[in-house]
């Protein structure tokens, strides 16, 4: 595995500056968010503004898992789910309209609608908190309407319908950190592998190491995003049964077959986690979708072998 | 002339005024020109019923349909600023090499935008990409 960080930092801590040229060093500032480790990496500088701005991205992504965690009885999803219609602030409106475009375009493989489904399958708690004797519930039927409107402030969910939008936003707070640290310096905001590039680095583009079993494989990210999807993480026990969280919409259940993993590079990272995931519930025919797609991708198959696809040399 | 033959004379009067009097009944002279049948007159009623809701209904859709274009002008003009306003930030970040600047988090179809530049490195890494 080519999972090789530099130097890890702490959390909750600015990390000294590793390399400089100019007076400029790649400042870093890793911690604990939305169930996942987040990094944030800014050649600007060591100065109180680099830091502040560092800060701020850390305190971005408390106030979006605030509004976005399933698990909080008191986020705004969380009422959303609740009660199925509220006047719903601008960041959850962006991101069930990104989730929405995205399962149009997708045809209904990146589906935001499968909080049941994922609750279902066992993942009904923050993943360490799972318990594989907890009570077993019957998947969704696929065939059930899965509305949902945005119509000015107001989010409306079709009977029974609910709203996970875990994956999609890991890859919304990158992109939108990404831009609040641009001004101040080439950087990259890593949420847990959906990671945004904004501005090259002066030693070139970002290298990025991806988690493939015979590695190492190393990209070099210029700009955009860069996500994985797979089922070789996020994988528990469920009497008996191995279950892991990328559900299939076509049947309400863990996805089964297919790759092992599947990293994509797109424009953004929203864009990257939507490609990566509905790649990835292409089966046996995703190297196939990245290809027409034109999408840099690495697709590793369940035997451990990683293919370079799309373009990606 | 005979009895028999009066007699044959009374009756054929008698038969004719009978069916005379018959037609007469038959024909209900006595009832008004303009009476309609009832079952007429309650389909009139329907109808009359009938396109005063129909009436009722236009201006509903018509009232719903004016409400829904002003919500789509209004959606349309704040996407159009949401629009605005993403382009003026990606104008603020300063200019970098070649390709710098993530791009926002867009709705439009990831593969019709152009793949960002990524090609594999031998360069030590920075972070790593995994399925979290």
């Amino acid at each position: 595995m080519s999972t090789a960080l530099a130097t890890p930092t702490a959390p909750h801590e600015v990390a000294h500056p590793r390399s400089h040229r100019g007076g400029r060093g790649v400042q870093r500032l890793a911690f604990a968010a939305m169930g996942t480790r987040v990094e944030a990496l800014l050649e600007a500088p060591r100065s109180g503004a680099t830091r502040a701005a560092l800060a701020r991205v850390r305190e971005e992504f408390e106030r979006l898992e605030g509004i976005f965690s399933r698990f909080r009885r008191d986020s705004e999803l969380s009422r959303l789910n609740e009660a199925g219609s509220i006047e719903a602030g601008p960041d959850l409106r962006a991101v069930v309209e990104l989730a929405l475009a995205a399962r149009e375009r997708t045809a209904g493989r990146f589906d935001p609608t499968l909080h049941d489904a994922l609750v279902a399958a066992g993942y009904d708690r923050t993943f360490h908190e799972l318990d594989e004797h907890a009570p077993a519930r019957p998947a969704p039927d696929p065939r059930n309407a899965r509305d949902v409107s945005v119509t000015g402030r107001r989010i409306e969910l079709g009977p029974g319908v609910r709203l996970d939008l875990g994956g999609i936003v890991k890859g919304y707070a990158a992109d939108r950190c990404a831009r609040q640290l641009a001004p101040l310096g080439p950087c990259l905001v890593n949420a847990g592998g959906d990671l945004a590039v904004a501005g090259t680095r002066s030693e070139g583009p970002w290298p990025v190491a991806v988690d493939v079993p015979n590695g190492p494989l190393t990209l070099a990210v210029a700009a955009g995003g860069l996500a994985t999807s797979g089922r070789d993480r996020r994988r528990w026990r469920k009497r008996g049964e191995e279950r892991h969280h990328l559900i299939d919409p076509a049947t309400c259940r863990p996805a089964e077959g297919g790759p092992l993993t599947v990293t994509v590079a797109a424009p953004s990272a929203t864009d990257a986690e939507v490609a990566a995931k509905s790649i990835f519930l292409a089966g046996e025919r995703a190297e196939h979708e990245a290809e027409l797609l034109g999408m840099p991708a690495v697709i590793v198959s369940a035997d451990g072998r990683a293919r370079l696809v799309g373009g990606l040399t | 002339m005979t009895d028999h033959v009066a007699r044959l004379y009374a009756g054929a009067l008698a038969l004719l005024v009978f069916f005379v009097v018959w037609a007469v009944v038959a024909a209900k002279p006595w009832a008004e020109a303009g009476e309609t049948d009832p079952r007429m007159a309650a389909i009139e009623r329907r109808e009359q019923r009938l396109m005063r809701e129909s009436k009722r209904v236009n201006k509903v859709v018509q009232r719903r349909f004016a409400k829904y274009q002003r919500r789509l002008a209004r959606r349309k003009r704040e996407i159009a600023e949401a629009e605005a306003a993403a382009a003026a930030a990606a104008a603020a970040v300063p200019a970098a090499p070649a390709t710098s600047g993530v791009a926002p988090a867009s709705s439009a179809p990831a593969a019709a935008a152009a793949p960002p530049p990524v090609a594999v490195t031998a360069a030590p890494p920075v972070t790593s990409t995994g399925s979290s």
